[in-house]
């Protein structure tokens, strides 16, 4: 059973702006896909139609064999706690310890009361300094976050959204704000993530290398519209100049060879 | 070696030369063009007329000016340089400097709670937009009429006193802090409420998780400085609705017993508490980061 289904899903802001038109997308239990595209195409609209941060003008969305377009109040809650979403720019309580963060991610879990006053049981802060250890932040973990360097800020955003227990973990370009070599961890952790925890990754990326080295499988999206999907490796250059609606030799990316 | 990279290396060009802006001096301006510079200097222009209009057209009756400057020195030195109590006790003013105090705290922490809600509401990040502009404009009219004014409308009911005195006073500090504590929360990144919200948390959740540390330090300056204002705002309250406290001393000295030695004692109790309370506020603001 696919954890994510989109059907015919479009997206109009303010009935002019058409982020989305007729978007169809098929995403399996365990897999690793990346989403990329011209600033623009719809990306973020797409990963956003997922945990309904957007509304989609038509069509439906159906996460985890449930059509989830149009629920409501309590039930869409909990389905959101099943989607776990990492930010370019972290999106963190910088004035709250790297702790406090990460068990915010616990809050859809709990009851009103408790996770307003932020009364979290043993057995979730110990899950917490679990995942903590694992992204390797136990020093921080006292921390206020606005003392994090970014590429830690955006491992507490990981271990904040993997606090949730989500099927399904949705990036919207994580490592846009980052240096190479904080990139490189930042994807190796989500890889690591993919592959032992079986939690499906969805990402969005602005760097077609690194979306063809860590993928199994790239979406490409042009101007609302889906114009490859496929296997990584069978993403060649000729696609790639039509994803991105440029001719040879003009993408950023060409400059390497 | 080049020259430096900056020095012009020829004259601008035509096109480039008619974009340029220049100052009155031929220098090239580097601000943003703006209207608002011009519209101050009418502004300061219009009022400076105005005032001296005033001066000028003002019915002096038959007032002797240098009289009037000599009487009202020696009123200053009268009430400066000799303070003395006659009508009450040191113990006592302290008592109503204290009973002044309370009015002020009581009326700050009460429009405290009530403008917490209320910019609950009134915050364009977490509340409805429509919800929102109705706030706003209401808690705009709540401002704009003086506390005074509040405090005489309260009377209708409650009867001149500290009940109409706290009523007015807590209205008009709800309104103002709705506004300051809307702002705080505005200052606030939107993509934080928005990743809790992602993750299924809800409305109380994040604002107790998120909004209120992200924004608690301003909403407590705010605060202060508002209890600043209240606390001199009481004093007049004491003397004008008969609230007590300090208030109503300094008015039975000045109105009733015609005391200047009285009513320079009284100043110089209620300059000092009020620098007391500066520094207070200033060193609890420094310590909240
Ligand atoms: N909240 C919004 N209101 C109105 N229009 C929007 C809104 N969000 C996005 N859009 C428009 O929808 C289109 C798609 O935007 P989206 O953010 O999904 O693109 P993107 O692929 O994520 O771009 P980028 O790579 O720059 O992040 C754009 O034309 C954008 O201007
Ligand atoms: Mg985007």
């Amino acid at each position: 059973m696919p954890v994510l289904e989109l059907r015919n899903v479009s997206k109009t802001y303010n009935n002019t702006t058409r982020a989305l038109h007729d978007v169809s997308v098929t995403v399996e239990e365990g897999e690793f896909v990346s989403i990329i595209g011209p600033s623009g195409a719809g990306k973020s609209t797409l990963l956003r139609s997922v945990n309904r941060l957007v509304d989609a003008t038509r069509g439906v969305v159906i996460l985890d064999g449930q059509d989830i377009t149009r629920v409501r109040g309590k039930e869409l809650r909990r389905v959101r706690t099943k989607t776990g979403m990492i930010f370019q720019h972290y999106n963190l309580v910088n004035r709250l310890s790297v702790m406090e963060n990460v068990l915010h991610g616990r809050l859809g879990h709990k009851s009103t009361f408790s996770g307003a006053l932020g009364l979290y049981t043993e057995r979730e802060k110990e899950q917490a300094f679990f995942i903590l250890e694992r992204l390797g932040l136990t020093e921080q973990a006292y921390k206020r976050c606005d003392e994090l360097s970014g590429g830690q800020k955006q491992r507490v955003g990981i271990a904040r959204a993997l606090m949730q227990e989500p099927k399904l973990i949705l990036c919207d370009e994580p490592i846009a704000s980052l240096d190479p070599n904080a990139s490189k961890i930042i994807m190796d952790y989500l890889r690591d993530i993919n592959k032992t925890m079986k939690i499906t990754c969805l990402l969005n990326l602005h760097q077609v290398d690194v979306a063809i080295k860590y993928s199994e499988r790239i979406i490409g999206l042009t101007a609302g519209r889906v114009t490859y999907d496929g296997p990584a490796q069978k993403l060649d250059k000729k696609t790639i100049y039509e994803i991105y609606q440029s001719n040879e030799g003009e993408l950023i990316t060409d400059m390497k060879e | 070696m080049n020259e430096s990279a900056a020095a012009p290396k020829s004259a601008l060009s035509f096109e480039v030369q008619r974009q340029v802006r220049k100052s009155l001096t031929g220098r090239i301006k580097t601000g943003a063009v703006s209207r608002s510079g011009m519209a101050v200097k009418v502004t300061v222009m219009v009022l400076l007329a105005l005032s001296l209009l005033a001066f000028f057209t003002f019915d002096y009756k038959d007032i002797d000016f240098a009289d009037a400057v000599r009487g009202t020195l020696t009123n200053a030195a009268t009430l400066f340089a000799e303070p003395r109590l006659k009508y009450s006790t040191a113990t006592a003013v302290l008592y109503q400097l204290f009973v002044t105090f309370c009015l002020g705290i009581l009326s700050t922490i009460l429009g405290a709670v009530i403008a917490f809600f209320g910019a609950l509401l009134c915050a364009r990040n977490i509340s409805d937009p429509r919800v929102s502009a109705v706030v706003k404009s209401v808690v705009a009219f709540v401002r704009a009429v003086p506390t005074i004014l509040w405090v005489l409308i309260f009377a209708v009911t409650a009867g001149l006193g500290s009940v109409a005195a706290v009523s007015g006073l807590t209205f008009h500090s709800a309104g103002y802090l709705i506004k300051a504590y809307a702002e705080s929360i505005e200052e606030m990144d939107y993509g934080t409420i928005e990743a809790l919200k992602a993750s299924g948390a809800g409305f109380w959740q994040i604002v107790f998780q998120a909004v209120l540390p992200s924004s608690i330090s301003y909403m407590l300056a705010w605060t202060f400085m508002r209890f600043e204002i209240n606390f001199t705002n009481a004093i007049a309250m004491g003397a004008a609705a008969g609230a007590g406290g300090i208030g109503y001393n300094l008015f039975m000295a000045g109105y009733f017993y015609f005391d200047l030695h009285e009513m320079g004692y009284l100043t110089y109790v209620i300059v000092l508490a009020v620098i007391l309370l500066e520094t207070a506020a200033t060193k609890i603001k420094a310590k909240v980061k």
